[in-house]
């Protein structure tokens, strides 16, 4: 172990943490090209259910994986891409795996096309503006107390409720993932319930592959209402600028449209996977006593214990790729223009990569990147904040106010999701 | 065509030809060089590209940008006066040859 240099905020420095914003759920409307299954010469993986990659996704991951870990698959009209490598390879050649993928729901949900399905060199202009925000120093120095009041706030409200009755998600991560982000964003005048409902409609849009009209009324009403708040926080931000995302967004010099596309897809994205986050960490720390009494002794574990849990169940599970032209992956010949899941869940479970205990949960575990906030140049920009807020604030804080924290197995926990997937509720007790 | 050397941590040297403009992030990634990662593409937003230049190529570099700057404090390994972010760094005219170490850990 090498020593770590003195001027970084962080210590421990055992993150790489998390995606921009979501990867849309399901992804295109109206698919890309055609791909026969007849005469196929890819693997085929009709096998695939759907409805039990929702219940719990691993399993067929590992199907996937063992047997054909590049393959199409016609429930999803997509080639499915499961392994590290697989993936990883995807994730570097952006010229090849375009993410500007055809009907994207993403770009219909919030009515504009954000940088996360652009290739660069337009996918940096949206986004280098806000990277100095979301760089590891003004996270700590600017966010942080920030985010210690937010979680100071809602963890009150969790001991008024009491061990009883306290739930977790719905009293902790999501109200303060949802805080967090009206901060940082610099939202003004907006409820926590409201960038919550404003995010999971987002989300819906996204994943709004058959188009179901109700879905799309939601979204956009929620777009609606999002365009015209921004409509005022724009102007006002040129005029009184400062430290939040939306300041240097508006003072970019990017178009009001690309603005508004991007503040959108954070508030989709920034929201619910650190919510899950989490809830992740403390269902692996109940279920795994003796690492939670390394981290409850060792805080500098936190760390450790945040990479961990999001490499393990990580909260976004695939996101899409478009080939631009035909090309070989893992042996398996793609068209061009086909639609590719990339299944970072998968990836990060991938025994060819992280070695014969991949599936387990193991904080002490050699370090090895993952995928679970993406790589190349859509990496999470939100990494530093997510594992800063979440990781070294939200959950610890938890321990140190609730002594004894873990699942209360009394009442009934729920998972739901594969492309999205995290707890939809986790009950919790203390002593 | 400009060419760049990697000394991993136990001595072992690899030697790229690449194309002018390239950066030494890049040629690594796509050439699997192993103790480079670059997560971020390149954007200077995660660090796993940190690299130790030989000082006798040091005067050939651009400067440190405040970007670069503040990843490189949260390098995993050590920051010497050496290191840098790969993915900051060109091969092109100017810069047609270069040796770097890699450090013994990147996350
Ligand atoms: S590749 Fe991320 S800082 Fe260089």
């Amino acid at each position: 172990m090498t020593t770590q240099a003195g001027g970084c905020p962080f210590h421990g420095n055992a993150a790489i943490i998390q995606t921009t914003a979501a990867p849309v759920r399901g992804s295109g409307g109206e698919e890309p090209a055609t791909v026969s299954p007849d005469a196929a010469d890819y693997p085929v993986a009709d096998w695939v259910d759907v409805a039990a990659l929702a219940t719990d996704p691993y399993p067929t991951y590992a199907r996937l994986r063992a047997e054909s870990p590049v393959a199409w698959v016609p429930q999803l009209n997509k080639f499915l891409v499961t392994t590290y490598a697989g993936c990883h390879t995807v994730e570097q050649d952006q010229e090849l795996f375009s993410a500007n993928v055809s009907g994207a729901t993403m770009t219909r949900a919030i009515g504009a096309q954000p940088m996360l399905r652009k290739d660069d060199p337009e996918h940096s202009v949206d986004r280098a503006p806000v990277n100095p925000v979301l760089r590891p120093k003004s996270i700590k120095e600017v966010w942080g107390p920030v985010f210690e009041r937010n979680a100071e706030a809602y963890l009150q409200k969790v001991a008024e409720l009491g061990p009883e009755e306290a739930d977790l998600n719905r009293d902790y991560a999501a109200p303060v993932a949802s805080q967090n982000l009206i901060d940082l964003l610099g939202l003004k005048d907006v409820s926590v319930e409201q960038v919550r409902r404003w995010s999971h409609d987002f989300i819906a849009g996204m994943g709004n592959v058959l188009d179901d009209q109700s879905i799309w009324d939601r979204c956009d009403a929620a777009t609606a209402e999002a365009d015209r708040l921004l409509e005022e926080l724009i102007p006002y931000y040129r005029q009184n600028p400062d430290a939040s995302m939306v300041s240097a967004f508006a003072n970019s010099g990017l178009p009001t449209a690309n603005v508004a596309a991007n503040v959108k897809l954070t508030i989709s994205g920034g929201m619910n996977e650190p919510q899950h986050v989490v809830t992740n960490m403390v269902w692996a720390l109940s279920n795994h006593g003796d690492q939670r009494e390394q981290v409850l002794a060792d805080p500098a574990l936190w760390a450790s214990v945040f990479d961990e849990a999001v490499r393990w169940q990580s909260p976004i599970g695939m996101y899409p790729r478009e080939t631009t032209r035909e090309t070989v992956l893992g042996g398996v010949r793609i068209p061009a223009g086909a639609g590719v899941g990339v299944v970072v869940a998968s990836a990060n479970r991938d025994a060819g990569h992280f070695g014969a205990s991949a599936a387990e949960f193991d904080i002490n575990r050699t370090k090895r990147p993952h995928l679970a906030f993406g790589s190349g140049v859509h990496l999470c920009a939100g990494h530093w904040a997510a594992k800063t807020s979440i990781g070294q604030i939200a959950v610890p804080m938890a321990y140190e106010r609730f002594p004894g924290l873990r699942v209360d197995k009394r009442r009934s926990e729920s998972w739901d999701g594969w492309v999205f997937r995290g707890l939809t509720s986790l009950p919790v007790t203390w002593n | 065509m400009p060419s760049v050397t990697y000394t991993q941590p136990n001595g072992t040297q690899q030697t790229l030809q690449v194309e002018s403009g390239t950066t030494l992030m890049r040629a690594a990634v796509n050439n699997g060089v192993d103790g480079i990662i670059g997560e971020c593409g390149g954007q200077a937003m995660c660090a796993t590209c940190h690299v130790y230049v030989r000082p006798e190529y040091a005067q050939a570099l651009p400067d440190i940008s405040d970007d670069e700057d503040e990843m490189l404090d949260c390098a995993t390994a050590e920051r010497t006066d050496s290191s840098r972010l790969a993915c900051q760094i060109q091969l092109n005219a100017e810069l047609s040859e270069i040796v770097v170490d890699i450090p013994v850990g990147q996350l």
